[in-house]
């Protein structure tokens, strides 16, 4: 442990108990496990003791890597991490800018190259900073950390009031993407789509078929809550989506972690029903939160990437002479390639899948993306 | 109308720079017959400074490729030059560039290099004290980026390795140095097998496989047309790569194209493999727009011919006795089938061949550079960023 972590010994024992929390899978959801690791990083920088931003950042990227190895399959922390860490190195910029505008920039040919990187379009600074930040300042060692502090504090609320509003942020432009008498198919049990799907029902009248996903069968639960307010709901078997494909006018899909070159995981079943969609032309849109977008590339090469659930809702035991005959696999999640995506809702706009590096680009540092 | 490049085209098996360093007889040729008159162009030439004589010097280090020798092509051509004002530079500059591009046989990494090297210079600020100064800082930060851009194929090198699965095998077409770089790194880690076309004319393959086996990674030469065949067994494609152009498509030696289509049809990963200094910004629409298309390249034969005379060029022999063909045995075949014979294209047919060809983007999956992984399309993101921002 480097010496920054020692004095945060009380939050240390808040990380622990997330890290034990998610090895356990007792927080599930992407966008939870993505608000329990604000909470915790919260509290972390609330309390910790740095004297410069490379402390800072040494110490939250601890914090991440333990809470990312506790649970690998749950993108979300990771992402969430590497948001926090991009912003704090944004507003430390932002602060020594507003002290030194007279910067010589040494311009290297390589440096010019890394001119194409593409960055968010000049965000202006909410409060016009008059910081002065001591790093390492032998007399005073908490000055920096106390002034910089606050505008983190503000940085990561944020972040949360940007998890807190995802649903209703993704479902603003439902409207436009949903029609009257339009027939969607969608797959398992989603919030974001399923919230998307509610908002636009306050507009128009459209029907919903629902797989019911099997084996976690979480289709059930959508068809309930979509009925439930009024949408006029089919529950299919997931056999009978090829055959249905021909009357659907667009799939709507969630996602369980968007990956850099556009493809994502989601639930088992979705590559079939994209697969299916492109068989007969139709549209296929993703809803997704921003938090899910991942910056990694070759997770699709990791087979254990696909997350397995419990065998025994596919083979049980009460099959008792095959159990050890066969091999039972039940893969949670399926990867579906970019170009079987049309477009991505996120709260941050629609965005097609071959864009999806460049916001990646935009919400996080290089060289944040080995933990 | 001579054909000054056809004798250059055809060497023996050998170093991929060794294609553009042309023998002792063909200079003198080129400088006599086709030559601008750059050589007697009093502005651009104080001290009878041969720029692309420059450009072969600095090539002739195995190490660096045609994009980075060109850059330092024009340093050399910065720090004799006797311009006094940034506008007279970046003329001198630009008619250097051009002078480069008519004499090499292949200008497309060259021109990316020059490109890159000019809009620097463009943009770079004018902090020095005087001019001298700063033409000074100019040819150091070129000789500086040179050097650093050595290191540029051990980044790339360690991006591969992410993809690369234990016991994969890999599929690689010619002889690239950045390829090898990645293939030795990742066999230090894990166990590759690695099939390798021959890259007819030139054969490079071979010197691919010569490496490979050299350091222990099992590897076959595979002929061009069992692309096809070979392709199942493959898991992925890795190519390197002439130059990264604005659409999002590779140049690459002839061949890649091909690789890059089949590799489509059965669903295998394509990645090339690109330094930074190797995008450009062309947009080809189709093969024939590659600044390489000559003329004369698959074109047919004058039809004016006699039969005997078109017989006689197509067996490369002198005399019209198109009874007695004799079959050209390849020198270097290990077992010639006994019961066909093998003949070989004579340099006339080979000189109406393309040197390098253009995949498309849809056909690539990735874009692995020291800049970043990219996808075809965050290509054109760069060089707009470069160019335009």
């Amino acid at each position: 442990m480097s010496s920054a972590d020692l004095p945060a010994i009380p939050s240390q024992r808040v990380v622990e108990a997330l890290a034990a929390k998610l090895r356990r899978r007792q927080v599930v959801g992407s966008r939870d496990a993505a608000l329990e690791t604000v909470f915790v990083l919260r509290q972390v920088i609330a309390k910790a003791r740095f004297q410069n931003i490379h402390q800072l950042v040494v110490l939250i990227k601890n914090v991440g890597r333990t809470l990312a190895q506790a649970q690998p399959k749950e993108h979300s922390v990771g992402n969430i991490v590497r948001r926090l860490l991009h912003l704090v190195r944004e507003e430390y910029n932002n602060a020594i800018k507003s002290n030194a505008p007279t910067r010589p920039r040494s311009l290297t040919i390589a440096n010019f190259v890394l001119q194409g990187q593409p960055r968010k379009a000049s965000l202006v600074t909410k409060a016009e900073s008059s910081l002065v930040l001591n790093e390492n300042d032998p007399d005073d060692p908490d000055s920096f950390a106390k002034t910089l502090k606050p505008v983190l504090m503000e940085a990561i609320q944020d972040t949360l009031d940007e998890l807190d509003t995802v649903y209703e942020s993704i479902g603003r432009n439902a409207k436009d993407h949903i029609h009257s008498d339009e027939i969607i198919l969608t797959l398992g049990k989603s919030k974001t789509v399923e919230m998307f799907l509610k908002q636009a029902a306050h507009y128009h009248k459209f029907t919903v078929i629902v797989a019911e996903t099997g084996p976690s069968y979480g289709g059930h639960e959508m068809a309930q809550s979509l009925s439930s307010i009024g949408i006029s709901t089919f529950l299919v078997p997931d056999s009978s989506i090829y055959a249905l494909m021909s009357r659907v006018n667009k799939v709507i899909l969630g996602a369980h972690a968007i990956l850099a070159n556009g493809g994502m995981f989601a639930v088992s079943g979705s590559l079939m029903a994209a697969t299916a969609a492109r068989a007969h032309s139709t549209p296929i849109v993703v809803c997704a939160g921003q938090f899910k977008l991942t910056p990694l590339w070759n997770l699709y090469h990791e087979y254990g990437a696909l997350d397995f659930a419990d065998p025994s809702s596919v083979l049980g035991f009460d099959e008792g002479d095959l159990v050890d005959k066969v091999d039972v696999l039940n893969p949670y999640y399926d990867y579906v390639q970019p170009d079987l995506v049309d477009a991505y809702v996120t709260n941050d706009g629609d965005h097609p899948p071959p864009s999806i590096y460049r916001l990646i680009k935009e919400s996080y540092d290089d060289e944040d993306n080995e933990l | 109308m001579a054909v000054p490049t056809s004798p250059a085209r055809i060497r023996p098996v050998e170093d991929k720079s060794a294609q553009l360093r042309p023998s002792p007889s063909v200079i003198p040729d080129v400088a006599r017959g086709a030559a601008p008159s750059f050589l007697e162009d009093p502005r651009t030439i104080p001290h009878a400074f041969d720029i692309y004589a420059t450009y072969q010097r600095a090539l002739s280090d195995p190490k660096i490729s045609a994009p980075l020798a060109a850059i330092l092509a024009l340093t050399e051509l910065i720090s004799r030059s006797e311009a006094g004002t940034m506008f007279e530079l970046v003329k001198a500059l630009n008619d250097g560039a051009e002078a480069l591009s008519k004499r090499a046989p292949n200008p497309i990494g060259l021109n990316a290099g020059c490109e890159l090297f000019i809009a620097f210079v463009t943009l770079f600020p004018h902090e020095s004290a005087s001019f001298p100064d700063l033409k000074k800082e100019l040819v150091r930060q070129g000789q500086e980026y040179a050097s650093q851009a050595l290191n540029f194929r051990a980044k790339v090198a360690e991006q591969t390795l992410g993809f690369i699965k234990d016991d994969s095998v890999i599929l690689t077409h010619s002889y690239s140095r950045v390829v090898m770089q990645a293939l030795l790194h990742a066999h230090k880690r894990k166990r590759i097998s690695v099939y390798v076309t021959e890259a007819r004319p030139r054969g490079l393959g071979l010197k691919t496989c010569d490496e490979l086996t050299a350091a222990g990674i099992p590897c076959t030469v595979v002929l061009d047309s069992a692309i096809a065949y070979v392709m199942d067994k493959v898991d992925f494609v890795l190519v390197g790569s002439e130059a990264v152009v604005e659409s999002g498509g590779l140049i690459n030696a002839v061949g890649s194209n091909q690789m890059a289509v089949i590799a489509k049809a059965e669903n295998k990963p394509f990645y090339a493999l690109a330094e930074s200094f190797k995008f450009h910004r062309l947009f080809p629409l189709s093969q024939y727009d590659l600044p390489t298309h000559k003329p004369g390249i698959l074109s047919f034969p004058q039809p004016a011919l006699s039969l005997e005379a078109k017989l006689s060029a197509s067996q490369g022999r002198p005399g019209p006795d198109p009874s007695s063909i004799k079959p050209k045995m390849i020198p270097a075949a290990p077992q010639s089938l006994p019961y066909t014979e093998q003949r070989t294209m004579t340099p006339e047919q080979i000189a109406k061949n393309p040197d390098v060809d253009y995949t498309r983007p849809d056909l690539i999956s990735l874009v692995f550079s020291d800049v970043g992984i990219l996808t075809p399309e965050g290509v054109s993101q760069y060089l707009v960023g470069m160019f335009a921002g």
